[in-house]
């Protein structure tokens, strides 16, 4: 029980220890650019300033602080991540299960996905604003695009990864193809599965950010813009930076919780 | 548009080829007798004839291959430096467990930072590496793609360096090998399809990150700066041209990177 | 040259991210301390451009004296390359300065804040009078300060002004709802008699809109705005707002043709054969002026994009909105901030909002693209941009 203990306690001192010298690093630099730069806060302002932002009562519109301001885009933003990253993720593992069930549409396919991949959001935008007339659902369904090609390599390496071996074995256990799925690939498939989810997450709140720039409106990209445009308080843009961050790593530890709960198959151990 | 990729393959790769030029001729005679504007609800304004776009690539060669050269230098730069940094950040996580982990999830978080927050704060970062506004905007992007670049290696690398075959490890130790002889001849070599999976995931991320890059350097210069400048100012048949060129050049990358895994994972299987 | 950029950089950064290993956030600040040193022994403290730049500006003084001449400014500035743009549609007052003073039409990317100007990578730098200039010169929160010490020059008095806020639609719009647009353009005008008959109120009613802009840049902006709209390009007084000055209009498309450089052959070609009568249409604006001819608007739910975030820049909308004007003539109006990279051309062109707020320039271009969208009111009479910059002490 206490060799338990001892082993979270050090691993959260492992990561006090990285989070305390990046604080270090930043810290320094920040004082660094104080003396040198006129608007050190446009460049690296130190974190004390950052965190005095999210704490103080002074509005900087007609109604909120500059940290409500942040909370109330970011819901928004993240329902879109949320709403596109579950789209994007369905769509990457089942256009990986038709790639691996049909060979020539993964051949006719694999190259464009790729190519989808390579069209900038600004391209791509203006299309999906002319189908659907309305910027909200442009928002989704571009975090979707952006979010399933992890999903769908990854999902496909790992129906691959499949022995030649087990295959045989099902085969000459007379399994149909559904249960050579069911039994076979799907399962081996998940750690891959989970690879790609775990690229993705971030990847989706990413890119609800950067979708929520195309337009006025609301969203942390929005505001972030209007921060760096100077037309409101640059803090703002540097809460959402860590913000971001934050909900990142949270994203993807919460891909990690989920992987432990639907895979038993392997606990830290490998086989 | 579809550039064909001659890869010595077996028989299967005849099909490889030809299957997705098929497939894009068909699309192409589809947008061009507009049936794709008619099926997706655009019109050809925001999505202009492929005849046009082809014209306006061949009227600016020169510009354009000016603007490739700046993008490509940023990506392949980033996507270099942000592969070796990931995948020694992977090795650091091996050797040291405890630690490593911990700058795994650093990395991921930093990754996680949109890269149109990384672009102008780096940009503001890099004003005094030097006098010449070029230098230092190709400095500044090259760092955002290399940070992209680094997260998607360091976790495919650690995975790569630690998910051996059953019993390998067992049999090394048998051998009474040394850490240094367990890394280069049993983890090294089994992280090198993992290398790929990154790189699969990364090359099409690089090009992507250099694009928004350049949208905040302060040189204008670049295939997404056109894009970008092109679109905001409703030239959408001129940007469409400089999105081919970009989806040309990552298929080109994405091309040489199939090459060099096919070659190097040859003998494997 | 290319070739060395790119060494460069890669030996750069080598170094960069050995020395801040891991974390990739890190290579930079750690670069800077490196700089510091070199750095640190200017007065200042923001000069970069210790070694090459003292040499030129030991005759000429470091900046520029105070009765320097446009023309020795642009020159020099240019020769520096350090003359400074937004770019996006923003250059071609700058370019067409530069080329009347026989100067290569290039220039550096501005970012949104003075910063550049500020260390001085930018020595000419683009503001508007209303934004920039104001940030540059006032101390309030985002201000640099600098009050009398710097200078500008004004492209209206340089004979290069173009046009910029109006207020358009597409022609199919106008035509399909003229009584809409005439209502629209009629109670927007009134906001902004209002706006510059009271512009400390009009702030006000702005800034409560849900602007961000601190308030006293607020109060600064319609101040100056007000000057926009009231005065034109030689200077008179424009007692009539909005009304479309075709000589001035004329001039915007004359260096739209010249400026505007498009690599699509097809729009090149469109772009030179446009006459006013393809991007303005004086009508809506005569009627509504009238006031005896509006009817009841075909459409009551309208909305307007503006050109960039919501400030005083646009005060006569939220004026007219506050004050019920747009209601009084039939009409709910929703103002949606623009700012964002799909332009208002392409938002009113796709049907998504009805108006759009932009300049002269943008509505050439995009109609030489392909649109077919009008103008049908100028609100700005004269242009704001000025290239700033700094005076010897």
């Amino acid at each position: 029980m206490i060799q338990i203990k001892k082993i979270l306690s050090s691993k959260y001192m492992v990561t006090l220890v990285w989070v305390l010298g990046l604080i270090l690093i930043w810290e320094l630099g920040a004082t660094v650019i104080e003396g040198t730069k006129r608007s050190p806060e446009n460049v690296l302002p130190h974190l004390h300033q950052i965190l005095a932002s999210v704490f103080t009562t002074n509005k900087v519109n007609g109604t909120q602080t500059a940290f409500q301001i942040v909370l109330s885009n970011g819901g928004i933003t993240l329902l879109r991540a949320g709403i596109g990253f579950v789209i994007g993720a369905g769509l990457g593992f089942l256009l990986a299960l038709i790639m691996n069930l049909f060979l020539p549409i993964e051949k006719i396919l694999f190259p464009y996905l790729m190519m989808i991949q390579m069209i900038p959001i600004l391209g791509m935008a203006p299309i999906v604003l002319a189908i659907t007339k309305d910027i909200n659902k442009s928002r989704i369904i571009i975090a979707a695009i952006l979010t399933f090609y992890p999903v769908a390599t990854n999902t496909l390496a790992g129906f691959k990864s499949v022995e030649k071996e087990k295959h045989e074995l099902m085969y000459s256990l007379a399994a149909s193809k559904f249960e050579i799925y069911r039994k076979l690939l799907i399962p081996s498939s998940l750690p891959y599965f989970f690879t790609g989810l775990k690229i993705s997450a971030p990847m989706a709140i990413t890119a609800a950010i950067l979708v929520d720039t195309l337009q006025g409106g609301a969203g942390l990209g929005t505001v972030l813009s209007q921060s760096l445009k100077h037309a409101t308080t640059i803090y703002i843009f540097w809460q959402i930076v860590f913000l971001s961050a934050i909900i990142g790593i949270l994203s993807f530890y919460l891909m990690v919780l989920l992987e432990q709960a639907i895979s038993p198959y392997k606990r830290k151990k490998k086989k | 548009m579809k550039k064909k990729r001659y890869l010595r393959w077996d028989k299967q790769s005849a099909t490889t080829v030809l299957y997705p030029v098929i497939f894009g001729i068909l699309l192409l005679i589809l947008w061009q007798t507009q049936l794709l504007h008619k099926l997706l609800g655009a019109d050809t304004f925001a999505l202009p004839l492929p005849g046009r776009i082809l014209r306006i690539i061949f009227d600016n060669g020169p510009t354009i291959i000016e603007n490739i050269k700046a993008t490509v230098m940023v990506a392949v730069g980033g996507l270099f430096f942000g592969s070796i940094l990931g995948y020694l950040l992977g090795i650091i996580a091996t050797v040291f467990p405890k630690w490593g982990a911990g700058g795994l999830s650093i990395a991921s978080a930093i990754s996680a930072v949109p890269i149109i927050a990384i672009a102008p704060i780096l940009n503001n970062l890099t004003k005094d590496f030097s006098d010449v506004a070029n230098v230092r905007s190709m400095f500044a992007k090259t760092i955002v793609v290399t940070i992209t670049c680094t997260a998607a290696m360091s976790i495919n690398a650690y995975r790569g360096l630690n998910e051996l075959k059953p019993y390998s490890l067992d049999l090394m130790k048998s051998y009474a090998a040394s850490k240094l002889t367990v890394f280069l001849k049993l983890r090294i070599p089994n992280s090198v399809p993992y290398i790929f999976v990154a790189l699969r995931v990364s090359v099409p991320a690089s090009i992507i990150s250099a694009l928004v890059s350049e949208y905040f350097a302060e040189f204008i210069i670049g295939v997404g700066r056109q894009i970008r400048e092109n679109i905001v100012l409703a030239q959408y048949a001129t940007a469409w041209a400089y999105i081919v060129v970009a989806c040309a050049i990552g298929i080109i990358m994405y091309g040489i990177l199939l090459a060099a895994e096919g070659a190097l994972l040859k003998g494997r299987k | 040259m290319k070739k060395r950029t790119g060494s460069l950089t890669a030996a750069a950064l080598t170094l960069a991210l050995t020395t801040a290993a891991l974390s990739g956030c890190s290579s930079a600040p750690e670069k800077e301390t490196t700089i510091a040193t070199t750095v640190a022994e200017s007065t200042t403290g923001k000069e970069t451009v210790a070694t090459e730049g003292a040499k030129e500006s030991a005759s000429t003084g470091k900046y520029y004296s105070a009765d320097a001449k446009a023309k020795d400014i642009v020159e020099d500035a240019a020769k520096k390359g350090k003359v400074g743009n937004w770019g996006l549609g923003n250059e071609y007052e700058v370019q067409a300065l530069l080329s009347k003073y026989g100067q290569n039409t290039a220039f550096l990317s501005q970012a949104f804040d003075m910063d550049g100007f500020d260390d001085n990578s930018i020595l000419l730098a683009s503001a508007m009078t209303y934004n920039e200039l104001g940030l540059i010169k006032n101390t309030y929160q985002g201000g640099y300060g600098y009050g009398d010490t710097v200078n500008f020059i004004d492209m209206n008095n340089e004979g290069v002004a173009m046009l910029e806020d109006n207020i358009f639609t597409t022609k199919e719009f106008a035509s399909a709802n003229p009584n809409t647009v005439k209502a629209f353009v009629s109670a927007s005008m009134k906001g902004w008699e209002y706006a510059c008959a009271n512009p400390k109120e009009a702030a006000e009613i702005v800034f409560n809109a849900g602007s961000s802009v601190s308030s006293e840049h607020q109060a600064y902006m319609a101040e100056e705005v007000k000057k926009l709209v009231e005065t034109d390009t030689k200077g008179n007084k424009v007692t009539e707002l909005g009304k479309l000055d075709d000589e001035a209009l004329q001039q915007t498309l004359d260096l739209a043709k010249k400026y505007i450089k498009l690599s699509d052959s097809t729009a090149a070609e469109k772009l030179q054969t446009l006459t006013l009568d393809d991007f303005r249409d004086a009508s809506y604006w005569n009627d509504a002026k009238d006031g005896s001819t509006l009817g009841k608007p075909e459409k009551a739910d309208v909305s307007i994009q503006l050109k960039w975030l919501p400030q005083a820049q646009f005060m006569g909308y939220y004026v007219a909105a506050a004050k019920g004007y747009y209601k009084d003539a039939g009409l709910n109006v929703t103002i949606t901030p623009g700012g964002g990279d799909i332009g208002e051309t392409t938002a009113v062109n796709s049907g998504q909002v009805d108006f759009g707020v932009t300049w002269d320039a943008n509505l050439i271009a995009a109609n030489a693209g392909g649109m077919n969208l009008i103008a049908v009111s100028q609100v700005y009479q004269r242009s704001g941009l000025v290239l700033v910059y700094k005076k010897n002490k």
